[in-house]
């Protein structure tokens, strides 16, 4: 019986009975806000986002959030194994299923139907920002990603930067980029040599220098 | 179906290299804008190099981003900007074998998170990029590194990051408020309410017992969570037992998924002994709907044709499977519910699946 008494106050606070201590907390000036995050302020946060998440539930269009099951299929990018140093293995923990699916992989077949139009986009794409190290991260991320950093991609430039030269449709410097001058030089090229008129280095302009990319 | 890969002429490159397709404006040095198109391709200025890309001669790729590989003779298109179905397939590792898993795991693991952190800049506004694998918490070190540069480079983009959990530790949640709580939807799989039966779906032993305790850490972190459930034969009978562990245990969720089952993957070679008609019989799923709603979880059914579900129940049906991997059916002709229905996984074997399949 006693026992009981002990929770009669918390649960009339908790009801709202009781004037809770922040009302009668004195007032004070704006006091510093503590920087570890309370669980109230998180699930306060979450709420906005479940808000949010629910609003777009009325549109069933937009639901694509919940892909189902989300599968890449195409399965994954194909890539030559090891090439780029950040190839890792993974080996199974050793499950002891009780259940246990074949292991053996199901080939799926790659589609080859042709392409739907995808739903023109009105909307504007945002520059890129370069993304910013975190400072949690302390390891920021290179660049390697862009196609004319490549150095096959340079290579393939300088080559036909000289073939222009040597031929006489450029007059250079050899950047191993594609610059006005250079695009000039390729314009020309192609005019003469009765090839499409691009300004870009094309299958035929390497042809006809006899310029390799393997 | 739309193609994920796109042919393309060989481009010179020694590594793997993201271009962002444009039929007009250049915004970034990713850029490769449209300088020819014919009934078979359009060719893109990809730095001086002319980049032809193979494609029926309606195909918008304007703002579509794709990775580039060395030697290869086709791309991959990681973001189309006209879809709200983008993912990103961050690996295919993974330490589960679920029953019913669409993309078998495999053993290596090429790390394209580079790759990615710059696809993710170049996406349309207000993106929703889909992290999946495989299991991407493998290697969550990368992960949470490409999750925050992507984040705070582009405010506007979210992302759904389907994980089984396995992997979150307490001292995740610095990590999880740097890149911030209203940006990621973690889909997490449970399968049952008890370790024995969700160990065996999943094929490792404890997982069950992990999850329970990670879902603490997720709760404490604020985290948005998407708690995914496939249909199976072997937890139809403990369907509304989940519903009341979900509710009594799992009150923070965003979010219970109900699925069913895709017909791809060791889904596939599992259909026979785990694919559950929901069409012919609703009993179960009615049940534990009704348990989780009354209890004031957001419960919903993803990747259920509308026909086969009781009609009190469509509006927890969302078309949710991808634009790029669904169809209808012949039967489905001039279907009454077809523009709100998400219809069929494009592997769907009309045979083996639903028997009460009806025209609305």
């Amino acid at each position: 019986m006693k026992k009981r008494r002990v929770y009669l106050v918390p649960s009339l606070i908790a009801a709202g009975f009781m004037p809770s201590k922040s009302d009668a907390a004195p007032l004070v000036g704006p006091t510093k806000k503590n920087p570890a995050t309370t669980l109230f302020e998180r699930l306060q946060v979450k709420q906005v986002y479940t808000l949010a998440g629910h609003s777009s539930h009325s549109s069933h269009a937009s639901h694509a959030s919940h892909a189902s099951h989300a599968s890449a299929s195409g399965g994954g990018y194909v890539l030559p194994r090891g090439d780029y140093n950040n190839s890792t293995t993974y080996t199974q923990p050793d499950p002891t299923p009780s259940y246990s699916p074949n292991p053996v992989p199901v080939i799926r077949s790659l589609p080859t139907t042709p392409n739907i139009p995808a739903t023109t986009s009105t909307g504007s794409y945002p520059t890129q920002v370069a993304p910013q190290s975190s400072p949690a991260n302390t390891a920021p991320m290179p660049l390697k990603t862009l196609p004319g950093n490549s150095d096959k991609f340079r290579r393939i430039v300088i080559q036909v930067q000289t073939a222009l030269i040597a031929f006489g449709y450029f007059g250079g410097p050899v950047t191993g980029q594609v610059d006005t001058a250079t695009r000039v030089g390729l314009n020309k090229m192609q005019d003469a040599y009765g090839l499409k008129v691009t300004g870009t280095i094309t299958p035929q302009v390497l042809t006809a220098f006899g310029i390799s990319t393997n | 179906m739309i193609d994920l890969r796109l042919k393309i002429d060989d481009v010179p490159i020694d590594h793997p290299s993201i271009v962002r397709l444009r039929t007009d404006v250049v915004e970034s040095e990713h850029d490769a804008v449209l300088i020819d198109r014919d009934h078979e391709s359009q060719t893109f200025d990809l730095a001086g190099y002319s980049l032809r890309v193979y494609c029926g001669p309606q195909t918008d790729l304007d703002g579509d981003v794709l990775l580039v590989v060395p030697g290869r003779n086709s791309a991959h298109r990681l973001v189309r900007a006209g879809s709200r179905h983008n993912t990103f397939l961050v690996t295919e590792q993974c330490d589960q074998l679920c029953v019913m898993c669409s993309q078998p795991p495999k053993k290596y693991h090429v790390d394209l998170f580079e790759q990615f952190t710059v696809a993710a800049t170049l996406a349309p506004e207000n993106a929703r990029i889909t992290i999946s694998g495989g299991e991407p918490l493998l290697h969550k070190r990368r992960l949470y590194q490409f999750l925050v540069a992507a984040a705070k480079a582009r405010p506007d983009i979210s992302f759904h990051v389907l994980t089984n959990g396995q992997f979150f530790e307490p001292g995740d949640i610095a990590i999880i408020d740097e890149i911030g709580r209203d940006r990621v939807l973690w889909g997490i799989p449970l399968y049952a309410p008890h370790a024995e039966l969700h160990d065996s779906i999943v094929a490792k032993r404890g997982a069950f017992e992990t999850l329970s305790q990670n879902f603490v850490t997720l709760m404490r972190a604020g985290a948005a969570v998407e708690l995914r459930t496939v249909v199976l034969q072997q937890n139809w009978d403990v369907l509304p037992r989940l519903a009341d562990y979900t509710s009594t245990r799992l009150p923070f969720i965003d979010v219970w998924a109900i699925m069913q089952l895709e017909n791809i993957g060791y889904g596939r070679m599992n259909w026979a002994h785990s694919f559950k008609d929901t069409s012919l019989d609703f009993g179960q799923l009615r049940s534990a709907i009704n348990l989780a709603i009354g209890r004031g979880i957001q419960t919903l059914l993803y990747n259920f044709p509308l026909c086969t579900v009781p009609s009190q129940y469509r509006h927890l049906a969302p078309s949710t499977i991808s634009d790029w991997k669904n169809k209808f059916l012949e039967e489905c002709g001039e279907c009454a519910l077809r523009s709100t229905c998400g219809g069929f996984f494009e592997w769907y074997k009309a045979d083996q699946g639903f028997g009460g399949l009806s025209r609305q």
